[in-house]
């Protein structure tokens, strides 16, 4: 059961990255704020595209959810907690620093915290 | 046993999550923007002996217009100006085929219309490109500070015939309020969402947007 809600958000998680990727810049977005946060220099990280994070992120959790070894729970709850982590970093850097918000970013982010409680269930349980 | 390794994976978590956000505080502009002394554009160079008439660099006869939107703070903006504008300054506006106009937008924040007024009233002696990109070879993080009026004296100061004093009591000028309006309603009209943004075309004929991948084709056709 946990292994199918990671495996389901990390896909949903993953498709939105991708997204974000493939859009560079210009994602379709209401709130305006898309652009400026994604033109933003918080946008990369040591030259790679948050996105592009956001996706070997969210793909490592799907190749986690795949497999029952104890070792894949573990880096899939590593990663799980981690991304929890950047997620409220990168919405503080939004909201306080950037002024915007990009809501497709925040679905990523929204993702990493759903996915999160699963993701630790699969380790303890 | 259980207990433990979900310690080991927290524990694991914290130090992946904090080298990533300590790398994300660390890298980036703010290295730029914390070297000393102002650096200096590839543009610069190309720039320095082209005349400039407010926010028009070149020829203002010549038969082609390439308008350009940008913000000072919007970091693809700073990416264009130091990878695409020297060869374009270098091919058609020093030939006198080309005329850039500057619409400047103020989209990222506060800084970004203190930098913009900044530009605006060094064109008004006609030094605002040189101005733009200085700022966009200093370029720090988003309104954290780089852009101030001690800091914008000290861009100015380092740019030979721009006169800093004017310059900054120019930052609320009527000419630079109209020019601040006048871009916004270019914007607008043209449909500008993001900088940097393009529209080129005929000197005063109808321009029409292009993408900044389209741009040197556009130009050379």
């Amino acid at each position: 059961m946990t292994r199918a809600a990671v495996a389901v958000l990390a896909a949903a998680g993953a498709a939105i990255s991708a997204y974000l990727l493939a859009a560079r810049g210009t994602p379709i977005c209401s709130t305006g704020g898309c652009e400026q946060v994604q033109t933003s220099s918080y946008a990369h990280l040591l030259g790679i595209p948050l996105a592009a994070l956001g996706l070997a992120a969210y793909v490592t959790l799907l190749a986690s959810a795949l497999s029952r070894s104890q070792i894949a729970r573990a880096v899939g709850a590593v990663v799980a907690l981690a991304s929890v982590a950047f997620s409220v970093y990168l919405l503080v850097v939004q909201v306080a620093v950037i002024g915007a918000v990009c809501e497709w970013c925040v679905a990523s982010e929204a993702v990493a915290f759903l996915l999160a409680p699963a993701a630790v269930v699969r380790v303890v349980q | 046993m259980r207990v433990n390794l979900l310690g080991v994976v927290v524990v694991g978590a914290a130090a992946l999550a904090g080298a990533v956000i300590a790398a994300s505080l660390l890298t980036g502009r703010e290295r730029r923007a914390a070297s000393e002394g102002p650096g200096v554009s590839p543009a610069a160079a190309e720039i320095g002996a082209i005349p400039q008439q407010g926010i028009v660099l070149g020829d203002p006869d010549a038969p082609r217009t390439l308008v350009y939107y940008g913000d000072v703070q919007c970091p693809y903006c700073a990416l264009w100006d130091e990878s695409d504008l020297p060869g374009i300054v270098d091919e058609y506006v020093r030939p006198g085929e080309l005329r850039l106009v500057f619409r400047g937008l103020a989209f990222i924040g506060a800084e970004s219309d203190l930098g913009l007024r900044a530009v605006l009233a060094a064109g008004l002696q006609d030094k605002g490109w040189n101005l733009l990109n200085l700022l966009y070879a200093n370029q720090g993080h988003e309104n954290a500070g780089w852009l101030t009026e001690s800091s914008l004296r000290r861009f100015a100061a380092s740019i030979p015939g721009l006169d800093a004093d004017r310059m900054l009591a120019d930052l609320n000028a009527a000419e630079v309020e109209s020019e601040l309006a006048d871009s916004r309603a270019a914007a607008q009209a043209g449909g500008v969402e993001g900088t940097p943004s393009f529209e080129f075309g005929p000197t005063g004929g109808a321009l029409s947007p292009v993408s900044q991948e389209e741009l040197e084709s556009a130009l050379a056709g």
